[in-house]
This record gives structure tokens, sequence and C-alpha cells, in this order.
């Protein structure tokens, strides 16, 4: 069956119900319901967050809202807002401020979960209700409760605008990494600003049914939330494994609406495939850009329009890495099979690294990383920033550099790169020659440390 | 880029004027003749009113110029200043986005009120100084006639004329200045104080009134911005250039040969490099510094048929030695090359490390013809579908940071907004590789395949595009005429 009629049934049957159980109470009454269900679990969140960006470590401290779904103390709250923090301030709704720690965090749903660390914390725990993100409706009344512009314990209030909002996944989080390509976005008119990010978008049954993470600046009550039977599946995994693992095959789909005619498929039939990474999967299967994938494992897919594609790129990545997975594709007028078995996402991003003296940052590459950035090889460590009138920058070296050797010695990835540099801060060197990699050539790099002090500057 | 150049003129400009205030109250051992002087610059000196088109993706604006033009030969060639006509240089990553300065329409205009049009040629990127022929002229002109200097000194009187604005008479005013420092490092170069940006590319006269050179900056053509001066600045924030005289030695050759836009004899040897400096020469192991290391070998170039390969270091080229131990002095090399001419055979001395060691060689090259720049690339205008695109070249696939020549296609270098294409998704900088499934490989290939496609005048057209490291499909929905 056709699945967006499955979820528009789905939705007719669920209706009576919600509204049975709708306490028949004025808008005002069910507002102050709401707020009394949800604002004792709201959370103000202050974080000191890593930047690397400028070439040297830096810390900037940051706020943002969360809200606490389990009684054990854990938040849930946006990645962008704890996912690079190193120290974490709560303040709760009775203004009590806590320590808690990062348990982990799901970039590319922008989703992170903190945990409150209640050993010196005399007060109640309370837990927020979560309720179900597919059944609510456009023009549905709603709430959103956070700390916009650190204003903390601000309520909010509209409606949902569009239940299934589409971003490109092309956008990037602050640290980077590309977010939202599992995921379409609850759009809200309840005011949503700075500080808003992480907290809780609430019916007036005062269960929450996304989590605020975007507005739009130079508009007014345009804000977007992440659904939250998107966050719920997300912050499972990450309770349980501390991360979420998805499966790639390394396909990237577009909407077939108006490509129909020319790859010959009939509406509402397959996904067409666009772009394929290299080295994948998909790749060694000999998948081609233009191909329309018409099943995956026999079940018929659908990617007429582009707010279908979040659900596709899903169907594949919820699969556990390894799993072999059938497709049945449309190539010209032939329809073929296809078997390959996905391998794990892996991490967006790699780790960062201050080399300190030598006044530049690095970060591991990942596949990700070598995809997005269009890397040959995953092979050195790649330059994210270059303290200005630091020995790199005098020397050359350019954010987006590859370093693959230092003093002519290979340099494969960033623990062999934290090893020889620990190793040269400590002997006494005044140059160093590092072989790096930019836009397919190779470029040789010195740093002079003489001639910027011999200070152990932040080592 | 313009505007970064107005915006030194402007404060050139200030500096000079308060420098000529301060010169004009001891100037006493100057002696020029200046009535003589105007007499003989009014033979060639001319006002060249040049209208250029602008484009930048979807973005065009038309612009008038009107500049100091000189008349270097009796054929009518006139040189002028080309800092403003960006020409992008071939070795710059243009991430496939092309700034492109057309000239529409030039007019002489010499000082006894002569009107001419006048054929562009091109710019030197060296210099910056731009080249036009005056067409159909009756009779021959007068020329300048540079005169080579020995040797020159500093404190020396140089005189030129600027030309005012267009509602002043008479049209020029004498100005003076001297030589200030005579540099022969990273190139041999007579700098000059007391004239301005404003006065670039006029004649410049010693007290005997010989014609020495023009009024200039030297460039590396390799550098990002490509602004003049960009070889020689001041050592100030303000990226002031710091003017001299480009000397008979310079011009003569330019004269004999100008530039030509998107044609020249340009020769390459096909390597991305830097220079050996004592550091890195420490680092491999050798005595001495100066050469060129060898960082990318592009695949077809001569470099590559000649077997060399990257890390190697050129310290020797036709005999003589590759003295360049500092990046300022890699344009030297790369100029030396570029003007050695197409299917030229180089011998190549050249150290290759091979293990603890080093291995020395020679090898031949024989050059081809270097790449050109995106600005000068072949471009076809599709009208029905309102946009430009051109051929693939060199500096894309440095701005896409791919391997050279990874790629198939042709560039999307111009779109108008809310036309065909642009409502459709493509953007200036895409790479349209196939059109309805068959590859395109070349602007002359892509006009091919269009005509085809016209022919049936289909209700759709399907592009295959890469956009930086992605591929899509974007569908053109027809509207025929």
């Amino acid at each position: 069956m056709d699945m967006r009629y499955f979820l528009s049934a789905m939705l007719l049957l669920s209706q009576p119900i919600g509204q049975a159980q709708t306490p028949p109470e004025s808008y005002q009454e069910r507002v102050y319901l709401a707020r009394d269900r949800v604002l004792p679990a709201l959370v103000h969140i202050q974080p000191v967050v890593e930047d690397f960006r400028t070439g040297e470590q830096k810390k900037l401290a940051i706020v943002g809202s969360g809200v606490i779904f389990h009684p054990d103390g854990y938040v849930v709250t946006n990645y962008h807002v704890a996912g690079k923090a190193k120290r974490i301030i709560c303040t709760l709704s009775d203004r009590e401020q806590l320590p808690a720690d990062y348990i982990g965090g799901d970039p590319s749903t922008d989703i992170a979960v903190l945990k409150l660390r209640l050993d010196d914390y005399h007060g109640t725990i309370h837990v927020a209700d979560l309720g179900d993100s597919d059944s609510v409706q456009v023009g549905q009344q709603v709430l959103a409760m956070g700390s916009p512009l650190s204003l903390a314990r601000s309520v909010s209030a509209g409606v949902i605008s569009t239940k299934d909002r589409y971003f490109s996944s092309d956008y990037r989080l602050p640290s980077g990494e590309k977010t939202g390509r599992y995921n379409l976005w609850i759009q809200t008119d309840a005011a949503i600003n700075f500080g808003n990010s992480g907290g809780p978008l609430v019916d007036l049954d005062g269960r929450v049914i996304g989590i605020n993470s975007r507005a739009t600046f130079m508009a007014n009550n345009l804000g977007f939330a992440i659904p939250i039977n998107i966050v719920t599946e997300v912050t499972q995994e990450i309770l349980a494994d501390g991360q979420v693992t998805r499966s790639w095959i390394g396909v990237h789909a577009q909407a077939l609406q108006e490509l129909e005619n020319h790859f010959g498929t009939d509406r509402n039939r397959g996904v067409l495939i666009a772009s394929i990474d290299p080295g994948s999967p998909a790749a060694e299967a000999f998948l081609k850009a233009g191909d329309v994938i018409l099943e995956i494992d026999s079940q018929p897919v659908s990617g007429r329009f582009v707010e279908e594609l979040p659900a596709f790129y899903k169907n594949i990545a919820r699969r556990p890495p390894g799993t072999r997975i059938g497709l049945k594709v449309l190539r010209g007028e032939e329809e073929y099979s296809f078997s390959l078995e996905t391998r794990p996402l892996g991490q967006l991003q790699g780790d960062d690294f201050e080399c300190a003296r030598w006044g530049f940052t690095v970060r591991d590459i990942t596949r990700q990383m070598q995809l997005t950035n269009q890397l040959r090889d995953s092979v050195g460590a790649y330059v994210t920033g270059v303290r200005r009138v630091g020995p790199a920058d005098l020397g050359g070296l350019n954010s987006g550099d590859v370093v693959q050797a230092i003093n002519r010695e290979a340099v494969n990835n960033l623990p062999e790169l934290i090893d020889r540099y620990n190793l040269l801060v400590d002997s006494a060197y005044d140059k160093v020659l590092l072989t790096v990699r930019r836009s397919g050539a190779t470029r040789l790099v010195v740093l002079n440390l003489e001639t910027t002090g011999t200070g152990q500057l932040n080592d | 880029m313009t505007e970064k150049r107005s915006r030194r003129y402007l404060t050139v400009w200030m500096i000079a004027a308060g420098l000529i205030g301060s010169l004009a109250a001891e100037t006493g051992a100057q002696s020029f003749d200046f009535e003589k002087l105007r007499q003989r610059v009014s033979e060639y000196s001319v006002c060249v009113k040049i209208q250029v088109e602008f484009s930048f993706g979807t973005q065009t604006n038309e612009h008038e110029e009107r500049l100091l033009g000189t008349i270097v030969s009796d054929d009518g060639l006139v040189v002028f200043d080309g800092g403003f006509l960006v020409e992008e240089s071939p070795f710059v990553p243009t991430g496939g986005f092309s700034f492109r300065s057309t000239p529409r329409r030039i007019t002489v205009i010499t000082l006894d009120e002569r009107e001419y049009a006048a054929e562009y040629l091109g710019v030197d990127r060296f210099t910056g100084f731009a080249f036009a022929r005056i067409t159909g002229a009756d009779g021959k002109f007068s020329p300048v006639r540079f005169v080579k200097v020995s040797e020159f000194k500093v404190g020396s009187w140089l005189a030129c004329f600027a030309l005012l604005p267009e509602f002043v008479a008479p049209p020029l005013a004498a100005d003076i200045g001297m030589i200030s420092s005579f540099v022969t490092a990273p190139e041999s170069f007579p700098l000059t104080v007391g004239f301005n940006s404003m006065e670039f590319a006029s004649v410049l006269f010693d007290e005997r009134l010989n014609a020495v050179g023009l009024l200039g900056a030297l460039n590396d053509p390799a550098r990002r911005d490509g602004q003049p001066g960009d070889l020689m600045e001041s050592y100030d924030q303000m990226e002031i250039p710091l003017l001299g005289v480009i000397t008979a030695e310079r011009l003569d050759p330019l004269i004999a040969d100008p530039p030509r836009r998107g044609q020249t004899a340009r020769s390459w040897l096909g390597i991305t490099m830097q220079s050996l400096t004592s550091d890195i020469a420490d680092f491999l192991g050798l005595e001495s510094p100066g050469g060129i290391v060898v960082n990318e070998v592009i695949p077809g170039s001569p470099a590559q048929a000649s077997g060399l390969t990257v890390g190697d270091v050129i310290y020797g080229i036709n005999g003589q030695r590759v003295d360049v131990d500092r990046e300022e002095e890699l344009s030297l090399f790369q100029r030396q090359v570029t003007n050695m001419g197409v299917g030229t055979s180089v011998e190549l001395a050249v150290i290759r490390p091979a293990g603890d060691g080093l291995d020395t060689l020679s090898l031949l090259a024989v050059l081809t013809a270097a790449p050109l720049a995106a600005s000068d690339a072949e471009d076809f205008e599709y009208e029905p579908f309102e946009f430009t695109v051109r051929d693939l070249v060199f500096s894309d696939f440095i701005g896409f940071n791919v391997e050279q020549n990874s790629l198939h296609g042709v560039v999307v270098a111009e779109l108008k907004p809310g036309g065909l294409v642009a409502i459709s998704g493509l953007y200036p900088g895409d790479v349209i590789q196939r059109i309805n499934d068959r590859n395109v490989n070349s602007v002359e290939e892509f006009a091919e395949k269009m005509a085809t496609v016209e022919a049936q005048r289909p209700s759709e057209v399907v592009f295959f595009v890469w956009r930086f490291g992605q591929t899509m499909f974007v569908n053109v929905r027809t509207d025929w005429p």
C-alpha cells in the first residue's frame, strides 16, 4: 500500500481517540495544563564548547535549552548545543544549578543526550511526557519552551505551520557536520530565538512533540523542530550505545517529480539515484547515477517529492551495518536486481587536535569527510584552521590542506600526527617540514619555530 | 577587483599629492624643457575611451573608462593601463566561477581630436599594460620611440604627463618624480618616487627628453589577486604598488608581439611548483638553495612526457642555473618558460630524492601551449536557454579540488537570473556532463548536441550535472520560440 495513503489513514483513525482524551477545557486552561506538565522538566543549559576554527583551540560559552526525558536525569538537547561541550552547567526549573555529563550525540539529526549529576540535588526530577509526532496536525496549537537569548524558562505559543518541512542535508552545523539527512521538520510560528535550541515543542496535552532546533533570521516566527519520534529513536540508541550507528551504501537521491518523463517511471514509483559516492558499496555493485530504485528487499520505495527522501535514507541507514540488501532497479527500460552489503556510515568528522606550538588545528579524516571535501583518500590529517601569524601561517599552510608527512616521515592519520607532534615538541628543534596535499598537488611547508619564540605557547 | 584598484588610486593619489607638494618646493635641481616635451608628447599621446562589459556568473555590468594611451608603433598600436581589464590567470583556482571583462568598443582620440576605432588585443599579465590597435587609419602615426638606458641613477629626475578630466583643457598636465632606488631582486626594476597611480602607463622622460619607458608596476601573475604591483609592494598594509620604470627592454618585445587575449603563444611545462628555499634545501639534504620543487605533474603535459615526477628539484634549464630560492622569484622561472614558445625543447637538470640519497638526471621536455584562463576559454551562448557555457580549464580543476582532467563536460559560465536554466536549478560553476544521457566533452560538442536536440523541439531537456563532488539531474522545461 502507498505509504502516504497509509499515514493519512492512520491520522484519521487516531484523531477521534485523541479528541476523546482531550479534556474539554478552554484554550487558556489547556495552555496552563501543558505548561504545568512540561515546564518543570525544562532545562537551561550553559555548555562551554571547544572551537577549532581559528587555528587554535578556543573555548566558547554558549546557551541552549533541553528537557528531561528520563527519571535518572537524562536531558535531550541539540548536538549543536552540547556536542562539543567540555563542561556543562544546567539550571533546572527550580533555579537549582547542576553540572551535567555529555552522554552522546548524533550530528546527523542534531540530537545530544546529557545526564544531570544528581548526587547533590535534593529537589524532585520531573520528566516530560513524549508525544507522537506522526499524529500532529497543521494548525494544531503548540507551545515552545526554552531560553531565548538566554532568558530561561520562557514560554511562547503558536501553531504547527507545516509538519513535513524538508531541508537539504547540505546544511552544516557550526562544528561542520552536514545535518538533516534523515528527518523532516515541524515548522511552527511559536517564537524561537537563539538559545531556544534543544528546548521542547509541546502540544496542549503537555506532551513533547519536537525539539526546537532552528530559527530563521530576517524573518518572523519561522521556527523548526525535530519531530519527537525521530528524537526518541536517536536518544534510545544513544542511551544504549552512546552513539547512533547507521548503514551506508553511498547513494544520493533526487526527487523524481520533474524527471518522470525522462526516466520513464510511473508516478509514486521508485527513488532516483542522482549521485554515487566513489568507493561505496553502491559504486562497487555498479549502480549508476540515473538508476531508479523500485524496491528495497521487495518493499516498494517512492521518492517523487523531496519530502520523501529522508525516509528513503533512513530506510537504508536503520539497518545494521553488514546487512545484505536486495535492490530492484530500473535502468533504461530494463529492471535489474542488485545485492549489496551495507557498511557503517561512520563518524561524519574525526577528532580535532591543536598543534599549538606550530599554530594550526587538524582533524582526523573520516570517510564522510573525504567524500564531502573531495579528498583522494583518507591518508593524513585535515587542517581545519591556521592561527594568524603563527609558524604555520608564515610557512604558507592553508585551511583545507592535508598533512601527509612530517620531516618526510609519513603521517597516515591523526593519532600518528599527534605522536610525531608530541615527540618533536619535546625535542630540541627549530624547523619542521610538513608535506601537504592541496588541490591535487603536493606542497612542502617549513615551520620556522625559531622566529616565533621558543616558549611553550599553549602546551 | 576594480574596487580595490580604485581605492588604491585614491590612497596613492592623496599620498602622492603630498609628496609632490613637498618636492615642488625644492626642485631647483631639475631642468626639463616642458614646452618642448609637451609638443613631443602631443604627437603620440591619445585618449582611450573603452567600453567594457564585466560579468560574473549571473551579473553583467557595462562600464566606460577614459584613459591616457600612447601610440607605440606607426601602424597604430596603443598601450594603456589595463589593470581594470581583469584577465584571469590560468593558474589561479576558479571554483567554476569566472569574472570576465570583455572590451566591447574602443575609441582612440588624438589630442588634435581625430577619432579612430581600435581593436582590443590583450593585457600583458606581468605589467598590466593593455594593447589595442587602431583600425581604419588613413596614414601612418608617429609613435613614441623608447630609448634604452644603460644605467638608472638614483636621484635622477623623470617627467610624465597625466590625463586630466574631460571637461578640462588642455588635457595633459605635467608631473615630475625621480628614481628612488634601483632594485635587483626579485628582479631588476628602477623604482620611482613622486608619481602616482593615476599616471600609470604614461611615458617617462629623462632630462634629455628621452622616452625611457612607461610608468608601471610588476605583477606576479600566479598570485591569487593578480593586481598590479603584486610582485613589488610597499611594505605597509595598504598594499600600494611600488611604481617604477617599465623599461625599453621590457617594452620592445611586447610592442613587437603584443599579447593577444585567448590566443597567445605562451608555453608551459605543466607543473605546479614552489621555490627551493634554503630551509627546504636543508631538509632535502641539498647543499645549496635555488631551484624549482615540482609539486604536481599535470597529466598529458610536457613535464609528464619528460619523466619529471613530484618531489623532483629542477636546478638547471638549458645549461643555465635556476636560482629561485624565494617564492617571489617563481614568476621569473615561469616567465622564462612562458616566453620560450610552444615547441621549444628544453633540457632540465633535475635532482631526484631517492631513498637516503639523491639522483641527478637530465630530462628533455618539449614545451606545449599553456592552459587558457577561464575567461579566455572557448565559450558558447545558447540563447534559447539563456545561458553561456565554456570549456573546462586547468584552473577549474584546482578550484574544484580534483585532479587535473579528472572530469569531463562544460562549465556553466553565465546565466540570466530568472532565465530558463536559472529557474531549472542550474548554477554558475556547474559542470554539464550529459545532455539527455549523451556525454558532452567540449563546448563544440555541446553546440552540436544542442542543435540536434533543438531540431526535435522536445518539451524538456535533461542535463546531468556535476556540482562540487556530487552529481544531479536538471530538467529544463523548454520554451522554444
